[in-house]
């Protein structure tokens, strides 16, 4: 279990995290997200260790991580956002690094390495040079290393950034498979359906702290998504019923409505007489989520 | 405790050790260069100096100066790790920061004192070097290797850039020993120099070569520790660097 609480970073004037809390549960893969500056990497960067937060408390699997951070980080698994590893050495010379700082010996370090490469499907790539893999390769290497010795909290740090479908597929059911072996994970990412795919719940960090947790149909569903209609006939856009066309704007050719039921919209459309040659309904996502929140805060502000 | 200490530094030594060995370039420049000055440059020393006294001056020329050359190999291994952002990662696992610093020192260490034996055992089989106390030898050349490997991690530490590295080492290494008394001895250069010597790591380094070879335990052990006081500063930077966030690779 990791619990972060108000955890507090500044530098300078500015505060990097802002009374920052985050409770993981065993068996939960926590989806971090947030716009670039929200604080996920100094998150990350403060429950690793690597800065040391201004207030607040950080405990991993019960353990102090502030007054005993090398007891704490034994219990961690770490995947940074930026590639690490060692590009003259070979994969396997890379696993048996992590996995010997990770507490595995001998005969359970080869067999650790075995597994977690067979299920990132890295077994062919063993024997090669990390600096001669593909992104994907990269991308799933420095994954494992977080991997081996089984942590008890799993930090991934955009994990899958710009990796192809293969490597995205192969991430996530290993991170799932972690997760429902008792792991708690923390997954910081851009991408909700990775998330929905993982099953994972979702945390919203904003100015240094998490603005919203749940699950994500309880932060997502509730919002707007959006009705997109085009017209042969571009004239016909003044037609759309007055009661929507307050939330309607024009894009190009295309008339976007902001609509929590789409079909009753579509309906209202259809019946002013107004035939669509194509209909496009957008689901809310996170940027709808990230709006949504801030008009929130700015209204109780 | 103490087992998972020696486990991990185990596991790094061994990872360090591979990394040299997998781009063999700079050690083989460092022990073939020295070998080279010390074959073409002998018969210039013993005209300079009559006799035995030339050799000595040749063999410590080259030590001293090609060792100096070599912190590049200390502080490379640092920087690379900066560059490739692995020094975090490490940092982020239950290694203590003195087991990532042991775990890169002691494979540099072995190849520095290779480096120097090689030099020795060419002087003493080939030129006829004489060694008057081997034991006082073997302590200086430990006191000096410290000395190169704190001063080589401090600068992997400090510097951004392997071109900045690059350029501290080259002007760093010629001006210490050519300070020290290295290439050419002390009393054959100007007054002022002499005067500044003794603020180079080299000008000790020369000194305690020449008392053990000597066979003067008094000074050997004088300028040996004053080697450890260089060694001690330059480690004391180092650790800190490596301790605190100024060595990130986010500086880079």
């Amino acid at each position: 279990m990791l619990r972060a609480e108000g955890l507090v970073k500044r530098y300078g004037d500015c505060r990097a995290l802002d009374g920052f809390d985050l409770v993981v549960q065993p068996g939960e893969i926590a989806g971090l997200v947030g716009h670039n500056g929200a604080g996920k990497t100094t998150f990350v960067e403060v429950v690793t260790g690597l800065v040391k937060p201004d207030a607040g408390s950080i405990r991993i699997a019960g353990v102090d991580a502030r007054r005993d951070p090398r007891a704490a980080r034994k219990l961690l698994g770490v995947a940074p956002q930026e590639q690490a590893l060692y590009n003259t050495a070979t994969v396997r010379d890379n696993f048996r690094l992590f996995g010997s700082l990770a507490g595995l010996r001998a005969g359970g370090l080869q067999a650790a390495i075995g597994a977690v490469a067979e299920e990132l499907r890295l077994t062919d790539v063993l024997g090669q040079r990390v600096g001669l893999l593909s992104g994907g390769q990269r991308r799933r290497t420095q994954a494992a290393t977080a991997m081996l010795g089984q942590p008890a909290v799993l930090l991934l740090d955009e994990p899958t950034a710009g990796a192809d479908p293969e490597t995205r597929a192969a991430l996530l059911a290993a991170v799932r498979r972690r997760a429902d072996a008792g792991a708690a994970v923390v997954y910081t990412t851009h991408y909700l359906p990775e998330l929905a795919d993982l099953g994972a719940t979702l945390a919203v960090a904003r100015c240094g702290r998490v603005i919203a947790r749940g699950s994500q149909d309880s932060l997502i569903s509730g919002l707007p998504g959006e009705l997109r209609l085009r017209f042969e006939d571009r004239d016909l856009a003044p037609s759309i019923p007055a009661a929507l066309a307050g939330r309607s704007t024009t894009v190009e050719d295309e008339i976007r409505i902001t609509t929590a039921n789409p079909p009753a919209d579509l309906a209202a459309v259809l019946a002013a007489g107004c035939t669509p040659t194509s209909v496009d309904v957008r689901k809310p996502d996170l940027d709808d989520l990230y709006r949504a929140l801030a008009m929130e805060t700015a209204h109780a502000a | 405790m103490l087992p998972e200490t020696l486990h991990r530094t185990g596991a790094l030594m061994r990872h360090n050790t591979m990394l040299m060995l997998r781009e063999p370039g700079p050690l083989a420049s460092r022990i073939i260069l020295p070998l080279a000055f010390l074959i073409l440059l002998h018969p210039l020393y013993e005209r300079a100096e009559a006799g035995s006294r030339g050799v000595t001056q040749a063999v410590i020329a080259a030590l001293v100066t090609f060792s100096l050359m070599a912190m590049s190999i200390a502080g490379s291994s640092i920087l690379t790790e900066r560059i490739w952002h692995t020094w975090e990662r490490i940092r982020v696992t239950a290694a203590h920061p003195a087991e990532q610093l042991v775990g890169k020192a002691v494979p540099v260490m072995a190849v520095l004192l290779f480096q120097q034996a090689l030099l020795l055992g060419f002087g003493v089989g080939a030129l006829g070097l004489k060694i008057q106390a081997m034991p006082l030898l073997a302590l200086v050349l430990f006191a000096w290797t410290l000395t190169i490997i704190g001063m080589g991690a401090a600068l992997g530490l400090l510097v951004r850039s392997l071109s900045a590295m690059s350029a501290c080492y080259d002007i760093g290494s010629m001006i210490m020993s050519s300070l020290g008394g290295a290439l050419v001895p002390l009393a054959a250069m100007p007054l002022w120099v002499r005067h500044i010597a003794p603020a180079s790591p080299g000008y000790w380094a020369v000194s305690a070569l020449e008392s053990a070879l000597s066979g003067d335990a008094g000074r050997t052990w004088a300028a040996s520790a004053a080697l450890a006081g260089f060694a001690a500063a330059a480690c004391l930077v180092a650790w800190l660097r490596a301790g605190q966030s100024w060595g990130r690779s986010a500086g880079l």
